[in-house]
């Protein structure tokens, strides 16, 4: 089962955003921090706290909270 | 139970210095640390023709495993010459640069195998004049790592010499060229990160088709932790002298029981092999610029017996600077090796095989580094390369090379001090001979590092590169005085600079500086009247000075004071202005010195 809270945190910590800001609806369209650079930090540090391959056509595309919980959720996180 | 206090600092710290943490373990842990107060600040510039914007938090990290915050200005993508336009604005005083091979065209590497020679030499071409353009536009920057090409796949041949070999041995070599003729740039050589780290880790080919950034955080902590070094610590040491413990650090074996034909050491039989070649990797440190010295536990005679009459004794007595071979205790004869060779403790690597003895050392002089040899004998090659890379990775300067033997002179001046009953006497039986020359333009890279190096005789710790120099020789409103100092034992190079501001009837001390060997002769008081007399004919009629006081520089504090100028003020920070009529100027008299003036 995935760990939201800790989703939430890796996710704020890569953007560097506040964790309580990041929910359901954040994307790249609605959290300033969230540009194509700090995307792949974000992908990098998603697979180092979930010990997970994150596909090539998958990674740059993960560009909100629900498509990375999908993503996630689909390599059996 | 109660629970420990953790101390978040200590655990960011821990954090850092770990090899398994992750990036995101990273980045809190370097959030952490920054919000705390550092003792040093870097601005640093980031150039580079792919996307390394993961290197950020590599730097940050190292900077901080260093007790620097490192400030970041990111460049364009594959902009050099408008990054350093930008870079300059933004005040950095470092740059990194890092051109990217397989970027030179799309897809480079591939291409390469169709590509008609001469577009490849129009390439090269094109090559050496934007980065020309570039070194030269970033001249005053004081300190510039450049990134060296490496490929990004593996030969499809065996013998390696593909296509992508050949270019890009070329290529580099043409960016060395291009480097060499610049003071302030030091190469980074990528093709040994790739090596090191391993062809597999350290690319990631996912984000590089997608946004051109080809590597791995494993790739850029190896590139960031070189970029530290090379920039010794962003400030945080130099350092100049390794001090060797002997009885199993220089030989196996202990020689007063041992004796000269128990020890073991040669180049052949092990473990004296080991020995032997730990040895020349010290011979050869000595040969670039570094000083060696015993600090070691041992009859004098028995350690003199080694050194001359062992057939396969590396070292020489005229390799080693200093000799402590007594029985006192190591911190104690660091200090005073220090203190004869007028050197910071902090610029000193102590070696020694004992756990006791490394243990004294890092508890009673911590600004010490201290390495101990390891018990696996087979490691000790390691240890040693990590010593090589703390006093080569920033670059060693062709005018260090002798030294040894400039040091040696003052410690051999030294010892002579106990003979005569003053110091006058004694000055006197130096010979000192002093050249003071107005605006040496030869010797401006030395001027400029001069600048950079000297803490402790340091008035303002304004530092100066190259072209700041030049343009203070060549403009109205500024000379710069230096000086060579020689004396009966030899010459000890271009040592003292005098940094002057004319502004109307005013001669402004900017800054005056002086390599620590040559201090306490009486030569830095000596140039002034001269440098006060040119002023006057100038038709200055006023000179001022200050004293800024730094972290090292207290033994300065009271300089002018001594040079006879009345203290105007003394702000909350303490600094210190001085200002005299240049006619009631009259430096405290050194009659033992010969003093010559080049123009």
């Amino acid at each position: 089962m995935l760990n939201e809270d800790a989703l939430k945190q890796v996710m704020a910590t890569m953007l560097n955003v506040d964790a309580a800001t990041i929910n359901e609806d954040s994307s790249m369209d609605n959290v300033p921090n969230w540009d194509s650079l700090r995307h792949m930090n974000l992908v990098l540090a998603l697979e180092e706290e979930f010990k997970v391959s994150i596909p090539d056509e998958d990674a740059g595309n993960i560009t909100s909270y629900k498509l990375i919980k999908l993503v996630l959720n689909d390599l059996g996180v | 139970m109660s629970e420990v206090p953790v101390d978040p600092r200590a655990a960011a710290l821990a954090v850092l210095a770990k090899a398994d943490s992750t990036m995101m373990q990273l980045t809190q842990a370097v959030n952490t640390l920054e919000k705390e107060a550092q003792p040093r600040t870097v601005k640093i510039g980031v150039s580079s023709s792919a996307t390394v914007d993961l290197l950020n938090v590599y730097l940050r990290k190292h900077g901080l495993l260093n007790g620097a915050r490192i400030d970041l200005v990111a460049g364009n993508y594959d902009d050099p010459i408008g990054d350093i336009d930008l870079f300059t604005q933004a005040g950095v005083e470092q740059i990194v640069l890092l051109p990217f091979f397989d970027n030179l065209l799309p897809s480079f590497e591939a291409q390469l195998g169709n590509l008609d020679p001469s577009i490849i030499d129009a390439k090269e071409a094109e090559l050496r004049q934007r980065y020309r353009m570039v070194f030269d536009k970033a001249r005053a920057v004081p300190a510039i790592y450049l990134g060296t090409f490496h490929r990004m796949g593996s030969p499809a041949d065996a013998a390696g010499q593909d296509a992508v070999a050949i270019v890009l041995a070329r290529f580099n070599a043409a960016l060395r060229d291009e480097a060499a003729a610049y003071a302030n740039i030091r190469i980074i050589d990528t093709e040994d990160i790739v090596r090191a780290v391993g062809q597999g880790a350290a690319f990631d080919t996912r984000f590089y088709f997608r946004s051109k950034a080809p590597y791995t955080g494993v790739y850029m902590n190896e590139l960031a932790r070189r970029i530290a070094a090379a920039a010794r610590g962003f400030g945080a040491h130099f350092y100049k002298v390794l001090a060797l413990d002997c009885d199993n650090t220089l030989w196996g074996g202990v020689i007063g029981e041992d004796l000269l034909n128990g020890i073991k050491l040669g180049p052949y039989d092990y473990p004296g092999n080991i020995f032997w070649r730990m040895q020349q990797e010290f011979a050869a440190l000595e040969r670039q610029g570094i000083l060696l010295a015993l600090v070691t536990k041992n009859n004098p005679a028995d350690v003199d017996e080694v050194l001359h009459k062992h057939p396969d004794m590396v070292l020489k007595q005229s390799q080693l600077v200093a000799k402590k071979v007594n029985w006192e205790d190591k911190p104690s004869n660091l200090r005073a090796l220090a203190k004869e060779l007028n050197v910071g403790l902090d610029s000193i690597v102590f070696l020694d095989d004992s756990s006791f003895e490394c243990e004294a050392v890092r508890q009673q002089l911590p600004m010490v580094k201290t390495v101990q040899v390891p018990t696996t004998l087979s490691d000790y090659p390691r240890v040693v390369a990590e010593i090589k890379s703390l006093f080569l990775a920033g670059g060693i300067a062709a005018d260090s090379k002798d030294k040894t033997e400039q040091y040696r002179q003052r410690a051999g001046a030294e010892e002579l001090k106990a003979q005569f009953d003053t110091q006058e006497e004694y000055l006197a039986s130096l010979e000192l001979k002093v050249e003071l020359t107005r605006n040496a333009r030869a010797s401006a890279a030395r001027i400029s590092e001069l600048s950079q190096k000297s803490n402790q005789f340091n008035l303002t710790t304004t530092r100066y590169s190259v072209a700041e120099i030049e343009q203070m020789m060549e403009g109205a409103s500024h000379a710069v005085y230096s000086l060579v100092v020689s004396d009966k034992f030899g010459n000890a190079g271009l040592t003292g600079v005098a940094v002057m501001r004319y502004e109307g009837q005013a001669a402004i001390i900017e800054n005056f500086f002086m390599s620590c060997r040559v201090i306490g002769r009486g030569v830095e008081t000596g140039i002034w009247p001269r440098i006060v007399a040119d002023a006057m004919q100038r038709g200055c009629t006023e000179l001022r000075a200050e004293y800024i006081p730094s972290a090292k520089n207290v033994q300065v504090a009271d300089f002018y004071n001594r040079l006879g100028m009345p203290a105007q003020e003394e702000t909350g920070e303490g600094v210190r202005r001085y200002t005299i009529a240049a006619a009631d100027f009259a430096a405290p008299p050194n009659p033992w010195i010969e003093m010559t003036y080049v123009e």
